[in-house]
């Protein structure tokens, strides 16, 4: 356990050093903070406009980071050879990878900490902080975390670039997959294209079970059983993703 | 005595693209003893950081086994009295030596207690002491290398691993290595070299090994490796047209050096060269046995 900790901390040195991550961070806390400028709506549609931008950012931060980091993370690692002293300890591939992936979202959760404290900083001035804020914002990593899987398994197969492309992907249609995916998919008339449709709508993780913004917005009650069926459906996807990236990655020639 | 490395039969098929293969290494078997430096020779394509990449688990062979210490290379506790320096070294370029040692000790399960002195200790060998906090893109090809043998000696490996060590370091670096070296060996340690420097090789190795197009081509000590092709020189005046021709026939060359005839050929054709100069009355003004060096002995094998 202790390698997997030391990989991942250096891990989380090293991303945290990315231009990617201070410029995707800085623009998200730019838009968070810019909200401020909403004072001229009244308070309550102040409050609900705020939550409403500011899930919205930590959303998208959270998942271009997630793909940005995690689709290069390995694949950067094996074309700079750092890889190789590391890989000569007595650790296993599998140490390596989850060591790697901590790292990764640790990074993430880095910047998601800094935009989720001025967002909460901001909500606490307004007198709207409240317990949904902090269901949205766990639910938000448990999300990130598994975009980052996926990204993190892709990249085990094809290069940094095709691996981010895909990811970008998966990561756009999971988060409209139940809104305009599913509606795209039953519109369609040819059965074997269907087929097809459907086969990938279920391959993609449902990213939209994972968003209470409106909950949050709108102070919507959230059923306990759901919540419980939206983190087991994340830890699942997210483990056999890693599961797969770790099998592929021990065959993996360096 | 119980090899500390073994390899038997070890080969690595690459499958390239349209269908084709291409053998990298080609059942290779041989043994490293404990405590000995072994040079690992061979020229470019060789197959050589194949053999180092398969003995540490980074590439799967395609047939034949390796074993470290008598532990399958397949389990990675194989590597866990390893020691290993990649060709060209790269670290995380924001990190200082001395955090890069720090990571490779703990990695390397160095006792909590034990690590500081280690770290510093390690340090201090491979002469980085000014440089421990200095981070890794502000050093020189040859401080970086200086790094990756720091981390390779941390924790006390009884088999160190080095690929090109001497690579990007000046002769004074180099000759502080190969002392580095002597001094590890003295120790105890078992160093398995790779390295294009024959001089160095020759100096510090007790056993090579060479290898080209995959095979396995000569292994022994350097004197053994040498012994194969010696050759004697033989020095008389002037030589007639038919020894000329059976010299050359018998695969000899000849030069003149100031007014002298100066024959080179194969140690056991000497005396029918004698022969040949006694019969046609030429004098015999020295007889004097060309040892092959190691670089002679390299591109006749690799060859």
């Amino acid at each position: 356990m202790s390698s997997v900790l030391i990989i991942a901390k250096t891990t989380m040195l090293e991303n945290a050093r990315k231009q990617v991550f201070h410029v995707v961070t800085l623009l998200t806390l730019t838009v968070v903070c810019a909200s401020v400028l909403l004072s001229v709506f009244t308070l309550g549609v102040q409050v609900k406009i705020l939550k409403d931008l500011c899930m919205t950012s930590i959303l998208f931060c959270g998942g271009i980071l997630a793909v940005a980091l995690a689709s290069t993370a390995l694949p950067s690692e094996i074309e700079t050879r750092t890889c190789y002293p590391v890989l000569a300890r007595p650790i296993t591939r599998t140490q390596h990878i989850l060591g790697k992936y901590l790292g990764t979202i640790s990074t993430v959760y880095l910047g998601l900490a800094v935009i989720g404290i001025a967002f909460a900083v901001l909500l606490a001035a307004r007198s709207a902080l409240d317990g949904l804020l902090i269901l949205a914002l766990v639910y938000a990593l448990l999300e990130v975390a598994l975009v980052a899987a996926v990204a993190f398994c892709l990249s085990v197969f094809s290069t940094p670039a095709v691996a981010v492309m895909i990811s970008l992907l998966v990561f756009i249609a999971g988060s409209v997959k139940i809104g305009y995916f599913s509606h795209l998919v039953n519109g369609i008339s040819n059965p074997v294209i269907k087929g097809a449709g459907l086969f990938i709508y279920h391959l993609i993780p449902n990213l939209e079970s994972f968003n209470f913004k409106d909950a949050l917005v709108h102070q919507l009650p959230v059923p306990e059983a759901y919540l419980a069926q939206v983190a087991i459906y994340g830890v699942c996807y997210t483990a056999f993703m890693l599961t797969v990236a770790t099998a592929a990655f021990a065959k993996k020639e360096l | 005595m119980q090899p500390i490395i073994s390899i038997t039969n070890l080969t690595k098929v690459y499958k390239l693209k349209r269908g084709g293969r291409k053998t990298a290494v080609d059942s290779l078997t041989f043994e490293v003893r404990p405590g000995e430096i072994f040079g690992f020779l061979g020229p470019n394509g060789a197959g050589k950081t194949t053999t180092i990449k398969m003995l540490l688990g980074f590439i799967q062979p395609t047939a034949g086994s390796a074993e470290i210490s008598g532990i399958s290379v397949e389990n990675p506790q194989a590597r866990i009295n390893v020691g290993y320096l990649p060709e060209q070294p790269y670290f995380y370029k924001f990190m200082t030596p001395r955090e890069i040692v720090a990571m490779h000790s703990s990695l390397a399960g160095v006792p909590r207690q034990d690590r500081r002195t280690q770290i510093e200790q390690v340090i201090e060998l491979v002469g980085l002491g000014e440089l421990a906090s200095t981070p890794i893109s502000k050093l020189s090809k040859g401080q970086v290398q200086r790094v990756g043998l720091a981390q390779s000696l941390v924790g006390n490996p009884q088999v160190l691993i080095l690929d090109e060590p001497a690579s990007g370091l000046d002769p004074l670096g180099r000759r502080q290595i190969r002392d580095l070296l002597i001094s590890q060996r003295e120790t105890g340690k078992t160093i398995f070299l790779s390295s294009h420097l024959l001089s160095e090789i020759e100096t510090v190795c007790d056993r090579v090994a060479v290898l080209a197009k995959g095979k396995l081509m000569a292994i022994g000590t350097p004197e053994e490796i040498k012994q194969g092709g010696t050759r004697t020189t033989v020095t008389t005046t002037e030589l007639t047209p038919e020894i000329m021709s059976e010299i050359k026939a018998a695969g000899g060359t000849t030069h003149r050096i100031e007014g002298e005839t100066v024959i080179t050929i194969n140690t056991d054709e000497v005396f029918t060269v004698i022969d040949s100069l006694r019969k046609a009355g030429l004098p015999l003004l020295a007889v004097t046995p060309e040892q092959e060096s190691l670089e002679e002995a390299f591109l006749r094998l690799a060859a």
